[in-house]
């Protein structure tokens, strides 16, 4: 993936890079809202992380600007501004995505990982039919198999597995999934997901020799194998 | 205000004692003035009878008895009432003048005088008088006693004793009535002080005691009291303060300190990595517990909801619910909502769903295999507002506890240890309903918990 980071802090930024690089990204860090606007227009990138609060031009106002020269390149906000007003905010102004500093880079990684597969296949939103591995998912007639065994889902675990086969082989993290299958954003007191993962886990993968459902140390689940970058 | 209160109050003791304390000082002086009063009555008027005796004996020894007959006849003829009465006797004891009888029942006292009791003639009434008198002998045998009503000496006596205890009775319920009202009225502004008092105890410490229309050293006190009040609430402001900026400060060291552990994890083995995988929980675990803190101080430190959206609160509910639903099957726990109607109020979706999975989260975590848990969503009381009942068949909480536990970090004893959690929780959801212009409630569901939201 090549990513465009625009964060004045420097010492932040070096970390991320840092991070990027190890996990096989590369990624250009631009200092100022200005300096990124330009990186940003003169070459392309698959996504764009930019920061809140910066000097000469402030992190909204460059996706604005952006957004207006026809850039519909993934942003991914990050910012110290975690209130409901700020993320709302942020995503107003043409952001795809929207972290709270401080943030795990298990959770910055998945997102833009989301972010960069989104993009890369247009018309995932027109599909009919999720195919990973011999899992398959019907969405017009809402029915889901497996090597050809029909498994009966409640609806939360539909839209649960849905999510996870629309990113398949990508890594998500709980707030992810509390964001895009529950539609809030909160911070759960326990392994509320896990339970709901570990039930969908056992109805997906209970009778078959392969598990698809793997849990992810540290970071979250994945369905179906990693992919390669 | 009872009566009995007002009577065990101590304004009111300590002014019946004055009142009681004065009464008798004062009756001891008065009645230190009657004796001495009476002692000089009596000594005046016995040395008036021994001048008369002198006088006789003077008449006696230039007049002779002719002369003292004369002398008595002048006396006797004088209008005044209160005046000398004669005997003279001669040697044989018969009557030679005066007006008293001869020899009537006389009392002896000492130094030869002696007392009887005689009725005179006033305005046409007999009136029985004591009288005093003292014999003397004139010389040849004749013998004069001369006597003295002191009537008017006891009266005045009398009627002094009298006014005396008048004036006590009237001192003791006067002062005793006034030490009611006085005290009465203290205990009044002091109970007002109480009230204000127990009603910032009760959760209100940015109210202040009403210092208008209040006087005296009770407007002093309460003057003071906010003084105190105001320190106390920037002590605690500053507590706060503090431990957020820890919070804060804390958080991204925290964070770079996760970033490298996990890093390290996942060049290990997945069997090598289970102490790392522990250390890199602790850390998630402090981190969403710096973060809570730092919710909480935000919530309850910046404004209020301003506008907000439209927050169905039925469906809300029902997504909260079902996303403990595995949770609580998983302990054999029913979790019922009971909910008849959609109830829409303003509010942050986001915000009024973290509150309600917080309560629930609680709920499941101390009812034990087998219990229920109660969610109920009505309108409040004169179907105004909001009202979200969550009622578990957990422990419950004991009602001493019930205020403590909004406390940040405070757990209840007996749940430390035993339970997993940091002790925000509650912290969290009080402060997001009062960011709500909300409240919480904490009752006992017998057994059990019950939580109440009131939204507006």
């Amino acid at each position: 993936m090549n990513i465009l980071l625009v964060e004045d802090d420097k010492q932040v930024g070096e970390f991320i890079v840092a991070e990027l690089h190890a996990a096989g990204h590369t990624c250009i860090h631009a200092l100022d809202g200005e300096a990124g606007y330009q990186a940003a227009s003169k070459a392309s990138h698959d996504v764009l992380v930019i920061d809140r609060m910066m000097p000469r031009m402030d992190g909204l106002s460059l996706i604005k600007s952006l957004r207006r020269d026809g850039n519909n390149t993934p942003v991914l906000v990050l910012s110290a501004l975690g209130d409901v007003d700020d993320r709302v905010q942020g995503l107003h102004c043409g952001a795809d995505d929207y972290l709270v500093k401080p943030f795990a880079m298990a959770e910055l990684l998945a997102r833009l990982e989301v972010l960069h597969r989104r993009v890369s296949l247009p018309g995932a939103d027109t599909q009919t039919r999720l195919v990973v591995e011999d899992l398959s998912m019907d969405l017009l007639r809402q029915e889901v198999k497996r090597k050809g065994t029909t498994i009966t889902l409640q609806p939360r675990e539909y839209k649960l597995l849905e999510f996870l086969m629309r990113h398949a082989g990508q890594v998500v993290t709980r707030a992810m999934l509390l964001e895009k299958v529950w539609g809030y954003h909160f911070d759960p007191q326990t392994n509320v997901i896990d339970v709901h993962v570990s039930r969908l886990r056992q109805k997906i993968d209970k009778d078959f020799e392969h598990p698809m459902l793997v849990t992810v140390r540290g970071a979250g689940y994945r369905l179906g194998a990693e992919l390669d970058h | 205000m009872q009566i009995r209160e007002v009577l065990n109050s101590l304004t009111f003791r300590y002014i019946a004692k004055y009142v009681v304390t004065l009464s008798a000082t004062v009756f001891l002086l008065v009645g230190a003035y009657y004796v001495y009063f009476s002692y000089t009555s009596f000594r005046e008027l016995g040395e008036s009878v021994l001048e008369e005796l002198e006088t006789l004996q003077l008449v006696y020894r230039g007049q002779s008895l002719a002369g003292v007959e004369q002398y008595i006849d002048d006396q006797m003829a004088s209008p005044s009432v209160a005046r000398f009465y004669y005997l003279v006797t001669d040697q044989q004891g018969e009557k030679v003048a005066g007006d008293l009888a001869v020899a009537p029942r006389y009392r002896e006292f000492d130094d030869g005088w002696l007392g009887f009791e005689m009725a005179l003639q006033n305005r046409g009434e007999s009136i029985d008088v004591e009288f005093l008198a003292h014999p003397m002998e004139l010389g040849d045998g004749y013998r004069a006693i001369v006597a003295r009503d002191y009537a008017d000496i006891v009266e005045r006596a009398e009627l002094m004793f009298r006014t005396l205890l008048r004036v006590m009775i009237a001192t003791l319920i006067l002062g005793i009535t006034g030490g009611f009202f006085s005290a009465a009225r203290t205990l009044d502004q002091v109970e007002r002080l109480n009230r204000g008092i127990s009603r910032i105890i009760r959760g209100k410490p940015g109210q202040r005691l009403q210092v208008e229309g209040e006087k005296g050293y009770i407007r002093a006190q309460a003057i003071l009291m906010n003084q105190m009040l105001e320190q106390m609430e920037t002590l605690m402001q500053g507590v706060r303060r503090v431990s957020d900026n820890i919070a804060h400060d804390l958080r991204t060291p925290l964070t770079r300190m996760r970033n490298d552990l996990s890093q390290l994890r996942h060049r290990m083995a997945i069997e090598e990595g289970e102490q790392l995988d522990r250390i890199i929980e602790e850390c998630d675990d402090l981190l969403s517990s710096f973060n809570a803190v730092l919710r909480i101080s935000a919530l309850e430190s910046g404004s209020r909801l301003a506008g907000g959206n439209e927050v169905e609160l039925r469906a809300l509910l029902q997504d909260v619910i079902e996303l403990y639903e595995p949770l609580a099957q998983e302990q054999d726990i029913v979790l019922e909502l009971e909910a008849h109607q959609e109830q829409v109020c303003k509010g942050e979706a986001d915000l009024l769903f973290q509150m309600f999975t917080n309560i629930l989260d609680n709920a499941i975590k101390y009812t034990p295999s087998k219990g229920v848990i109660r969610v109920q969503l009505s309108f409040g009381e004169n179907d105004t507002g909001h009202r979200i009942v969550v009622a578990d068949s957990g422990p419950g909480i004991p009602a001493a506890e019930r205020e403590n536990v909004f406390r940040r970090f405070y757990r209840v004893e007996s749940s430390r240890g035993e339970h997993p959690g940091h002790g925000l929780g509650l912290s969290l959801v009080q402060a997001i309903a009062q960011y709500h212009y909300g409240m919480v409630k904490l009752t006992a569901n017998n057994p059990g918990l019950r939580v109440t939201v009131s939204l507006p």
